[in-house]
């Protein structure tokens, strides 16, 4: 034990008398495990996010289409489903896009009834009236209000609509709320000008889980312009999307890691004429050969895990007080960017192993490798050069 | 069982360098030599007679292609690496021609550096480095960097270093090569006391200085590579 103390404190004393070089690798090295890590928090956040949001989303999701996309669906459809064995609560949901021209962002507009669990205001109540609605976190911060201001909004005729601010959402998940305008069901129609008796979609509620897929195959049978959206797709979308593009990033920046472990390998390689000597005197003395290895083992550590830690904290910050803004506009898509967003930072162990093992071991590794082929050879050839 | 009076023999050792190679290079032919317990032997000859090849086989730094060298009446040439590395850690002590210290480090780092592969407490190898600083007089330039000292203390270093571990064989390369002839009567005055402690010293030189001491017990005398007497 104490021998191998006395080593690492050894490994330790010769990375600082090569100041300038450890200080040069770590640098690059921090940069490469900070570009990693904010993919992998970014990504991670952004799924657990979806997760999160869709773990209150609907069974099941009907909409109606024609010609391939998107449109109202009748009312009436909502009935229909309601008989099929298995079906619970079915409800008619009213809901857009909104482009605001004066801030350059897009908010989801929203329409309810009553007081949905999946709303959770942070503070206020939810609207009640026509002229009245409750707003997320990013729509209050872009537009300068709060609850008991105004928000003025331009409806589908091109009209002004003043609307009192009755709530704000809570951000417990940003994701979810962070860009919603929730207003009732009755003002939400008028707005958007939806012609009566349609709807954007149904949810649906089923019973049993298990029998989600057979219920989706019931309503497209018995509504054939109709698509059913299980929540279960949603989830793998979402997780699609996500781990495409996080792969796209991770791939580049795994080309860079790869570059970087390469010219740590070459460096290792061409180990310096100093450092030759210094293990050939080490081996002159009476160092064995695992204590050499030993001893380049722990300056490989030493050196990997400083840029580890350091990369992995620049990666947080990065990510979770920056708001990521070197990654957002890649992973997060068009359609999300607006308004900003905070992620809710949700660390996961086994996302620091892969990515310490992503990491450490490839550079410990280009570092013991090269110094065994010096280390395996007598002293006197060494010390002779 | 009664010790040898050789602690050093060498039977028919040659040593080529590069072997198969266009710059395959012959070092050592067939040299078997006795090197006596306790005394100061020299091997002497010019450059590139083959002495610094001879001291790296019989100090375990490198091993022969042919033949065996007997240390303490063991053959080490077939001993696996490991118990080479024990040789040179408990054995050996080695005062190399450039002396070989690691100059960015401070004189009591080179010191205990034979030390650090070992289980011994840091305070017990301070105070063993201090007791052989103090020896050589270098104990006030503990904390200095060996790059700023001059030849003569480089050279009390690297002794101080051979003998952290109290070795029994003392091997010196051309320990007189970068020093005048104050500092090398010095250094003999070194290696009588350390004879008289019953160590056994061993010089590769071709300085006429250090070969004709009174000191000295034995000379081998070599010429490229083989063995051209000894008395």
């Amino acid at each position: 034990m104490i021998k191998h103390l006395k080593i690492i404190d050894y490994a330790l004393t010769s990375i600082l008398r090569r100041r300038n070089k450890s200080l040069a690798i770590i640098s690059a090295f921090t940069v490469v495990v900070t570009a990693l890590a904010s993919i992998l928090l970014f990504s991670n956040s952004l799924k657990k996010e979806a997760a999160s949001l869709l773990a209150s989303a609907p069974d099941l999701i009907v909409q109606r289409t024609m010609g391939g996309r998107h449109e109202l669906i009748p009312t009436d459809y909502a009935a229909q489903i309601r008989k099929i064995h298995g079906v619970g609560e079915v409800n008619a949901r009213y809901w857009g896009y909104y482009y605001d021209a004066l801030t350059g962002a897009n908010f989801t507009v929203l329409g309810t009834e009553g007081n949905p669990e999946t709303l959770q205001l942070l503070e206020g109540r939810l609207p009640a009236g026509e002229g009245e609605c409750a707003i997320g976190a990013g729509v209050a911060n872009l537009k300068n209000t709060g609850t008991g201001g105004e928000l003025i909004l331009v409806d589908s005729s091109n009209t002004g609509v003043l609307y009192e601010v009755t709530g704000v959402f809570r951000a417990d998940s940003s994701l979810l709320t962070n860009d919603l305008i929730v207003l009732s069901n009755d003002a939400i129609k008028g707005f958007f000008g939806l012609p009566p008796g349609k709807a954007t979609d149904v949810a649906v509620q089923v019973f049993n889980e298990n029998e989600l897929q057979t219920v989706a195959a019931k309503v497209k049978r018995l509504l054939p312009d109709s698509r059913p959206i299980t929540r279960t797709e949603l989830v793998r979308t979402y997780d699609m999307v996500f781990n495409w593009r996080s792969g796209m990033m991770l791939s580049v920046f795994g080309a860079a890691l790869i570059a970087f472990c390469i010219l740590a390998w070459d460096k290792a390689t061409g180990i310096s004429a100093d450092e030759k000597q210094e293990i050939g005197i080490l081996k002159a003395i009476g160092w064995d050969t695992s204590e050499v290895l030993a001893l380049k083992f722990w300056e490989g550590v030493i050196i990997a895990l400083t840029s580890y830690l350091l990369g992995t904290i620049a990666g947080y910050l990065h990510i979770f007080v920056f708001n990521a803004f070197l990654l957002a506009p890649v992973i997060k898509g068009w359609s999300v960017v607006f308004p900003d967003f905070h992620l809710t930072p949700h660390l996961d162990p086994y996302l620091f192993f892969t990515l310490g093992f992503l990491t450490i071991a490839p550079y410990v590794a280009s570092t013991v490798i090269p110094a065994w082929k010096t280390a395996i050879t007598d002293p006197d050839t060494i010390m002779r050069g | 069982m009664e010790r040898s009076a050789y602690i050093i023999r060498t039977h028919h050792v040659k040593k080529v360098y590069n072997p198969g190679k266009p710059d395959e290079m012959t070092a050592l032919h067939d040299i078997s030599v006795e090197i006596e317990r306790g005394g100061i032997t020299v091997l002497q000859g010019p450059s590139g007679s083959g002495k610094t090849s001879l001291l790296s086989a019989i100090g375990c730094m490198s091993r022969p292609t042919e033949g065996k060298i007997f240390v303490d009446g063991k053959d080490v040439v077939k001993l696996p690496e490991r118990f080479l590395t024990e040789m040179r850690r408990n054995k050996f002590g080695f005062i190399f021609q450039q002396y070989h210290l690691i100059r960015s480090l401070s004189v009591l780092d080179n010191i205990v550096l034979p030390l650090c592969p070992t289980d011994l407490p840091p305070a017990e190898m301070k105070e063993r480095a201090l007791a052989v600083m103090d020896r050589f007089s270098i104990t006030e330039k503990k904390k200095m960097k060996v790059k700023f000292l001059s030849g003569g203390e480089q050279q009390r270093v690297a002794i101080a270093r051979a003998l952290i571990n109290n070795p029994d064989v003392i091997i010196a390369d051309e320990p007189t090569a970068h020093l005048d002839k104050k500092l090398a009567a010095e250094f003999m005055d070194i290696l009588a006391a350390l004879c008289g402690e019953n160590r056994t010293v061993v010089i590769a030189t071709h300085d006429a200085f250090v070969y004709e001491h009174s000191l000295v017990g034995k000379i081998i005398a070599m010429r490229d590579g083989r063995l051209a007497g000894a008395h």
